[in-house]
């Protein structure tokens, strides 16, 4: 579905952001880039949708060389989220707000109702239709850009940095969200750096450190190599780091780890 | 000369762990105009010099305007319905002027970015103390020892915009470091940080508080990376204080997660394992819980 | 966007004429524009751009200054050819183009030597209200900032199917909509954000603040000035004594 080839990246400034990507994501694959700030995660992604074209390599989505289409055009099949609402919120009316990009695509009237009205209960939202999007909530803001973005239904579904500033009620209900992706075969690219939030959604984990793919492969076996974390100054999730540390004494508790949970068994369990 | 002398840094130094009570809000309660309900209800809460107090609650739930009327912007530049008091350090908070409280109390923001004016960061540091028209050797000095403390000498002819988030976060740290309050406020400061640099903070702000005796005021939502350095937990939900004590037990309380705060997970597996039976004494990490586990199996 | 990037940001240089005190530079900058302005003939014009020039060379902003030649050409010629309608003469044409470009440059020489601080130096030594400078610095600072978040609106917007190429002058300027509200609104958010942190550092508490920085002249400075003056009442003669043909 989406293809990165031999990509490398130069800002203006003169700043390399990418080097050498080589990376292939299936559809229907959930994937979370993760890597420290500035280690080139958003600059991956805004590679999918055309808003950066590589300065070397090719990016390929769906088959086709994105620098053969706009972002517009890219974006009827690339949806990214992006981090701050603010950067986007600009009509009078939420259901405005909402039609905005599908009214873009051209689609028909029938459809567009049809979606907005399904965006709007899905995310509760329905009780804002006609109130201006500027008035809501933080909350309520970051739910409307998604709910902006899955109104046109793009087969591939980007978040960036998704629970930056989010409290922990706001971080279940984007797990509920991210997971119905998942099950709907959508292509979901999640970035962030929020190591706790990604491990339990068990994706295939791509790590990135200045500019560079280092690691790419299940986030069970990943998050278990403290060397690589170290190296790429990620965080391990608590529990792995636990079960590491319980896992260094022959006469510890036997633990394992599987499925994003922590299995302690033997003679501490009474 | 308008050096600061040995002995006013002493005394400094010295002012949070010697002194009492930094803070003390006193059924406080605040209501925006036009707002139907009070954002803050009937809040209490002490602070004794050197504490580092984490601030934790859902998204609404008022802390920001809590901070807010410590700091004094509410009532100075916030009008509303105004109940209870607030004192920091010696001065009534409704009563005192911003620039007396400018010198007692510090808020760093969440946005570094739209703290920082000037064009060069030793001249934003400077800032405050240009304001209360301290004499240019005097603030050479304060503003060189604020860059010291915070690690950023190198920066000081640095232009905001070239700066990364972490940096510019440090930058303004400095900025309110230099007033030499006895209080800082931070507002959610790890929010645009990855975990790395939050962790680096994090320690920084501790050895502020050990090398100065400043009492911390942190409000987070990633109580996992903070929960280390602090001496004291408080929840808040719906503009009044629900929880208030040390961490481990705050964090093992059964009602803390009903709150809708983060509980880490190493704190969510110990309240698990407590109550299936397990001994386990309070604590955070996943170094103390192995330990622990450990010597329980081999207890056995 | 590149030309006046190019021409009036303020870049960190170290040269003979980036040191000397803004307020000269200033002083200097005022009396080429004058003697641009006043210029009405080509040899005239062509000594002013000469010193310019030179003055560009010395202190290692040539090449932007060039940059920014190339880039006021475009209008230049357009004077030219208006000019050429009206007067049906090719060197009096050719003198208000030059001169054109002559004005750019002197203002350019300025602005590209002083740094924001050097610019507050000026507006306060010009005992401007500080709340003037204050807001004028503010501004200042924050450019890069908000052409940061420019970029960023329009990503998001593109992101959503906002094609900015497209479209005919009216449905361009519509389309400018989702991009110019979000900028006002962030632009307000952050004036709010930026009002809250300087009452919270004291901003107002007395009517004379104190500075970090002193700023005094050097005899050089001084000398500098002094000759400058001394050239341009000269050449301000010159003009006058001496009319000399196109």
């Amino acid at each position: 579905m989406i293809e990165f080839r031999d990509v490398t990246f130069v800002h203006q400034t003169g700043k390399t952001a990418l080097r050498d990507v080589n990376l292939k994501v299936e559809k229907a694959e959930m994937l979370a880039v993760v890597g420290e700030n500035g280690a080139g995660k958003t600059t991956l992604v805004k590679h999918v949708n055309g808003l950066l074209k590589p300065t070397k390599g090719t990016v390929l989505v769906d088959g086709e060389d994105t620098t053969t289409k706009s972002t517009a055009e890219l974006s009827r099949k690339v949806g990214i989220a992006f981090q701050n609402p603010d950067h986007q919120l600009f009509s009078e009316s939420v259901e405005a707000e909402t039609t905005f990009a599908m009214k873009n695509f051209g689609f028909s009237r029938e459809l567009i109702d049809q979606r907005l009205n399904w965006a709007l209960q899905f995310f509760g939202l329905e009780e804002y239709r006609n109130s201006s999007p500027l008035a809501l909530s933080g909350g309520e803001k970051k739910r409307l850009t998604l709910a902006c973005i899955l109104a046109w239904d793009p087969e591939v579904v980007i978040l960036d940095e998704p629970t930056v500033g989010q409290d922990a009620i706001q971080k279940e209900k984007l797990s509920g969200i991210i997971k119905m992706l998942r099950s709907t075969g959508k292509t979901t690219i999640i970035v962030s750096h929020d190591v706790e939030f990604i491990w339990p959604l068990q994706p295939r984990l791509v790590v990135m450190s200045q500019g560079r793919v280092v690691a790419d492969g299940p986030a069970d076996t990943l998050m278990r190599d403290e060397g690589l974390l170290e190296g790429a100054r990620v965080m391990q999730p608590q529990l792995v780091e636990l079960y590491q540390r319980l896992r260094r004494r022959p006469d510890s508790p036997f633990a394992s780890v599987n499925d994003a949970r922590l299995w302690i068994t033997g003679p501490v369990v009474s | 000369m308008g050096i600061a002398t040995l002995p006013d840094i002493q005394r400094w130094k010295g002012l949070g762990s010697s002194m009492g009570e930094i803070l003390r809000v006193q059924n406080l309660s605040f209501r925006y105009p036009e707002a139907a309900k009070f954002a803050v209800r009937d809040f209490e809460l002490t602070i004794k010099g050197g504490e580092i107090v984490i601030l934790a609650g859902p998204s609404g739930c008022g802390k920001s305007t809590l901070l807010r009327a410590v700091n004094g912007l509410i009532p100075h530049m916030y009008t509303g319905e105004y109940l209870g008091s607030v004192s920091v350090g010696d001065h009534k908070v409704s009563e005192a002027r911003m620039s007396e409280l400018a010198q007692t109390v510090g808020l760093l923001f969440q946005n570094p970015e739209n703290q920082i004016f000037m064009f060069s960061v030793e001249r934003d540091i400077a800032f405050g103390l240009e304001n209360l028209a301290v004499p240019p050797d005097e603030m050479r000095t304060r503003v060189d020892e604020a860059m010291r403390q915070l690690g950023i000498t190198d920066l000081a002819q640095r232009a905001p915009h070239e700066l990364s988030d972490g940096q510019k976060q440090r930058v303004a740290l400095a900025g309110v470091i230099v007033m030499r309050p006895r209080l800082i406020i931070l507002d959610e400061p790890t929010s645009l940080l990855d975990p790395k640099t939050a962790v680096e903070l994090v320690e920084l702000v501790r050895r502020l508080r050990d090398e100065t005796g400043i009492t911390f005021l942190i409000v987070e939502h990633r109580l996992e990376l903070l929960v280390r350095i602090a001496d004291r937990l408080v929840v808040m939900s719906e503009g009044r204080k629900v929880l208030d004590g040390g961490p481990e037990g705050v964090l093992a309380d059964e009602s803390a997660a009903a709150y809708g705060i983060s509980i880490p997970p190493i704190s969510r597996l110990r309240n698990q394992l407590k109550r299936d039976g397990l001994p386990l004494e309070n604590g955070f990490g996943p170094d103390d819980l192995a330990e622990e586990l450990n010597m329980e199996a081999l207890g056995r | 966007m590149y030309w006046v990037a190019g021409g009036f940001i303020f870049r960190r240089v170290n040269s003979p004429f980036h040191s000397l005190d803004p307020r000269v530079k200033l002083l200097i900058s005022a009396e080429l524009f004058v003697v641009s302005l006043t210029a009405y003939s080509v040899t005239q014009l062509a000594v002013v751009m000469a010193v310019m020039l030179s003055i560009a060379a010395v202190s290692k902003i040539l090449k932007r200054v060039g940059r920014t030649l190339i880039f006021s050409a475009g209008f230049s010629v357009f004077i030219f050819v208006i000019n050429l309608f009206a007067s049906h003469s090719l060197l009096t044409s050719a003198v208000y183009s030059v001169r054109f470009l002559a004005i750019i440059i002197s203002t350019s020489l300025f602005f590209i030597t002083t740094s924001p601080d050097e610019l507050e130096q000026v507006m306060k030594s010009a005992h401007l209200p500080r709340d003037v400078v204050f807001a004028f610095t503010t501004a200042v600072r924050f450019i890069p900032v908000l052409m940061l978040d420019a970029i960023q609106i329009v990503d998001a917007q593109k992101s959503r199917g906002l094609e900015v190429e497209k479209g005919n002058l009216i449905r361009r300027v519509r389309k400018m909509v989702p991009v110019l509200i979000p900028l006002v609104v962030n632009s307000v958010i952050r004036s709010g954000e930026l009002a809250e942190a300087m009452e919270s550092r004291a901003y107002g508490a007395v009517s004379r603040p104190t500075s970090l920085q002193r700023y005094s002249s050097t005899k050089r400075d001084k000398l500098v000035a002094a000759g400058s003056l001394i050239l341009f009442i000269i050449t301000v003669y010159i003009y006058v004594r001496f009319p000399t043909p196109l």
